[in-house]
């Protein structure tokens, strides 16, 4: 009787140890990387779900893609579940001076690697022919916060003595996604005079065969600085962080994913080069824009 | 094929240079020994850099126009075109490391030129038309301080210590060094 109670007690803990087995190698820790929306959700979510997917083949972890509209970024990242930030560098420095956010891996992409310029664009044979032509003028800026469609401009504009609130006919910002882009042809097609154009974008449309560089006069640029950037929160796992940063700079063109039963090439799909390992010294071009364009988050009202 | 002025430009100087040599062959063929041969082959040689000069002068002329009217960020929107054009030319690496380094960034435009030195080590030749060893050799001494910090202060990070390896490679090649 005895005998057979044991032989039955030790037969259901054997079958729980081997369900509490299963139930363990199955789960991984479930980890938020909150992704800055690039051109628009959908694209943001395609471009990178093969990179999250390798991320989480090589740290161990589920890492699951949260995509954030750029005004909203600060306030979700406040709320302190997103342990991995994939941002533009304006909102790095943001999150790095309000939220102590890490500096993990810098974006390469086109001519400029890690960095990228902003320039004011107009037609060529538009008759505007230097930045001091633009006074009186329509002109198109990218979005608020975009270090190259916004913030250089905005700066270049001011280092020449011109007051982009008072001394433009009107200055506006497209709707909807893709602002680059609508800018950069708003500009060719006559609904703008000038606009604030990322180089990297004139780059990839005049690559794409959307645009030839020949039909833009490039009235000022600025210094290349620090484009997109992969942040980690202040008090995300060391070794956790130590693996993505390694993961991201060991990416090479070759290295595939697997999403939705498709094998994709990690860089191909989201557009890049690879991944450098900037100092955040390095990040100082974009303060000082910051700091002279009375942008967050050195903004004083 | 000949879709715009530089594709016919490239085919006539090449159907020139084919010219030449089969001309220099046929004249070379001749009684006269082996000593005429290699005189033949070194005009031969002579002919062709000759072409690949002036064609390099006419294809990258445009972005050294733009450049020389201060409208760098044009420059290289046009030598992106160019290089896609001919990714085994030297001499729109050599040209964009220049523009990069006239926009203040130095780890891309010495990668640039490493790569151009690599398809090409004329640009290193002091006695070479193409030769750019003195703007090499400047870069190279402005930069190995201001990079060498750099590494030496942040001996974790890969970017700082690819940058000194660029460094260290274009001074090993100025100084003689082969790869």
């Amino acid at each position: 009787m005895i005998r057979s109670s044991l032989t039955r007690l030790t037969l259901i803990l054997l079958a729980l140890l081997a369900l509490a087995g299963c139930k363990a190698a199955g789960k991984r820790p479930v980890v938020k990387i909150g992704y800055m929306i690039c051109n628009s959700e959908e694209e943001t979510l395609s471009r990178f779900a093969p990179l999250t997917r390798y991320l989480s083949d090589r740290c161990g972890v589920d890492f699951v893609m949260v995509p954030i509209d750029t005004h909203d970024f600060e306030k979700r990242f406040k709320q302190g579940d997103l342990a991995f930030t994939h941002t533009n560098s304006l909102l790095y420095v943001i999150l790095r001076e309000n939220h102590g956010l890490q500096l993990v891996a810098s974006e390469k992409r086109g001519q400029f690697g890690s960095r990228s310029a902003g320039a004011i664009i107009a037609r060529k044979g538009s008759g505007i022919e230097k930045l001091a032509d633009i006074r009186g003028k329509r002109m198109a800026f990218g979005p608020m916060l975009a270090p190259t469609g916004y913030l250089a401009e905005y700066d270049l504009m001011l280092a020449a003595g011109i007051n982009p609130e008072h001394d433009l006919a009107y200055y506006s910002i497209p709707p909807g996604s893709y602002k680059h882009e609508k800018l950069i042809y708003g500009v060719l097609y006559g609904k703008y005079d000038v606009a604030a154009a990322p180089m990297l974008d004139l780059e990839v449309m005049a690559r794409e065969g959307k645009i030839s560089p020949d039909d833009f006069v490039i009235l000022a640029q600025s210094k290349p600085a620090p484009y997109c950037t992969f942040g980690a929160a202040r008090n995300a796992d060391p070794e956790l962080v130590k693996k993505v940063r390694e993961a991201l700079l060991a990416l090479k063109p070759g290295d595939t994913a697997e999403v939705d039963g498709e094998r994709l090439k990690v860089l191909k799909a989201a557009a890049i080069d690879g991944y450098e390992e900037l100092l955040d010294s390095d990040y100082d071009l974009i303060r000082q824009m910051a700091k002279r364009v009375n942008m967050p988050p050195y903004q004083k009202y | 094929m000949f879709s715009d002025a530089y594709d016919k430009l490239l085919w006539l100087l090449l159907a020139l240079a084919v010219a030449a040599i089969v001309l220099l062959l046929v004249v070379g063929g001749g009684p006269g020994g082996g000593k005429q041969a290699g005189l033949g082959k070194a005009v031969e040689r002579e002919m062709a850099y000759r072409a690949r000069v002036e064609l390099i002068g006419k294809l990258y002329g445009p972005v050294e126009t733009l450049r020389r009217s201060g409208n760098n960020s044009a420059a290289l929107l046009k030598l992106d075109e160019l290089i896609r054009k001919y990714p085994g030319e030297a001499h729109g690496y050599i040209l964009q490391g220049e523009i990069l380094r006239e926009m203040g960034t130095a780890d891309e435009a010495l990668a640039s030129f490493v790569q151009g030195v690599k398809l090409n080590g004329d640009y290193l030749d002091a006695n070479s038309p193409l030769s750019r060893r003195d703007e090499i050799q400047r870069l190279v001494d402005e930069d190995a301080k201001s990079i060498g910090a750099r590494a030496a202060a942040n001996p974790d990070n890969r970017t700082a210590a690819a940058a000194l390896q660029r460094v260290n490679y274009l001074k090993s090649r100025l100084a003689g060094g082969c790869e």
